[in-house]
């Protein structure tokens, strides 16, 4: 698996924005497929996204592993990840550092877990098995979250930075989520960019959400907020490697126009940014 | 702080409204009652309510939108 060689900006795949994808491959420079969307795919899905691939890049994202945890991952969910990079060959993959699972009980969403020397430890493990079983070490991104993740003694940038530490791993950078703990936990998202380790962001997801109870949840059902181009600028002012910039969108499509329009907004921010670096 | 028996007893709360109501009366008497110790009773004492409360309804909509995917793929 490989890295960019200069910033590049692309959209989720999802079955509703296929055709749109495709139809518009010149302004799009890579895709992000779900991994869990290959585990059960029939045969023609896989070709298809193999298809896509020799047209585009392809970088894989999963969303169930549950790496953040004291507890094991589950083999079989890093076999299936194997399986899916084989099917798809995408340049790289990436999951969340987060718990979605305990004691057979399934959340079923990314919860953040304790930020505590524990989960570090767990996380060290869990990712070092996913990269065994896989193949190669994945990206890890951080999490939005709606609860102060009870029993933690780091906060947000002191537990993102100690898993970098104990880990291969490079940092997709979500900026919605970091975004959303900001405004949740009273932070300032800017100070955490500017003290994460520059050299291992690799990557940057860009999304939108909604205000749920004064606080904002991550939706991916609206609009990217300007206050996420602003940190993408912030970004490209800190970090020095070419950056690989996903729009993310699960829900309320609009027209394409306005989703490509989001990607040449986060082109415009991040020159923005790799500007008043030079 | 955090274990399995931490974690789990969190995945309980976000899941179980029943769960999540008596621990919202009684918080440290459940964390003692799932045989949590006294640090991590005094974590849970101390929770973000109203976050564990947003947290917990948005879970739930993501397992139902979760299960509805399910029912629709072939």
């Amino acid at each position: 698996m490989s890295g960019a060689e200069k910033d590049r900006f692309g959209l989720g795949w999802r079955p509703e924005l296929a055709a749109g994808i495709m139809a518009n491959l010149d302004r799009i420079d890579v895709v992000e497929v779900i991994a869990e969307d290959c585990f059960e795919a029939p045969p023609a899905l896989l070709t298809g996204l193999r298809a896509l691939g020799r047209q585009c890049p392809i970088v894989l994202h999963g969303v169930g592993l549950g790496a953040a945890s004291t507890s094991p991952i589950d083999a079989k969910r890093a076999e299936a990840i194997a399986r899916a990079i084989d099917a798809v060959a995408p340049e790289s993959w990436s999951e969340h550092l987060a718990f979605v699972r305990a004691g057979e009980i399934e959340i079923g969403h990314l919860a953040a877990p304790p930020r505590a020397p524990a989960t570090v430890d767990g996380a060290a493990r869990n990712l070092a098995a996913a990269a065994r079983i896989t193949g190669a070490a994945p990206l890890v991104e951080n999490v939005a979250t709606l609860i102060d993740p009870p029993g933690s003694t780091f906060d947000e940038l002191g537990w993102l930075t100690a898993i970098l530490d104990a880990t291969p791993c490079d940092l997709l950078l979500d900026l919605h989520n970091l975004h959303a703990n900001a405004i949740n936990f009273g932070f300032d998202a800017g100070a955490v960019i500017a003290r994460l380790p520059a050299d291992r962001i690799r990557a940057i997801h860009v999304a939108g959400g909604s205000r749920v109870g004064g606080r904002i949840l991550d939706d991916h059902l609206h609009d990217v907020p300007d206050p996420v181009f602003d940190l993408l600028a912030a970004v490209a002012q800190h970090a020095t490697r070419p950056m690989t910039v996903i729009l993310e969108r699960d829900g309320s499509y609009p027209a394409m126009h306005v989703l490509l329009d989001e990607i040449d907004r986060a082109r415009a921010a991040l020159a923005r940014g790799r500007r008043v670096r030079a | 702080m955090s274990r399995p028996a931490f974690e789990a007893f969190l995945a309980r709360l976000y899941v179980d409204a029943d769960f999540r109501a008596a621990f919202l009366a009684d918080p440290i008497g459940v964390a003692r009652a799932q045989a949590l110790d006294e640090t991590e009773g005094a974590a849970l004492a101390a929770i973000d309510r109203q976050g564990l409360l947003l947290a917990a309804d948005s879970f739930a909509h993501k397992r139902a939108a979760g299960a509805k995917r399910r029912r629709r793929a072939p």
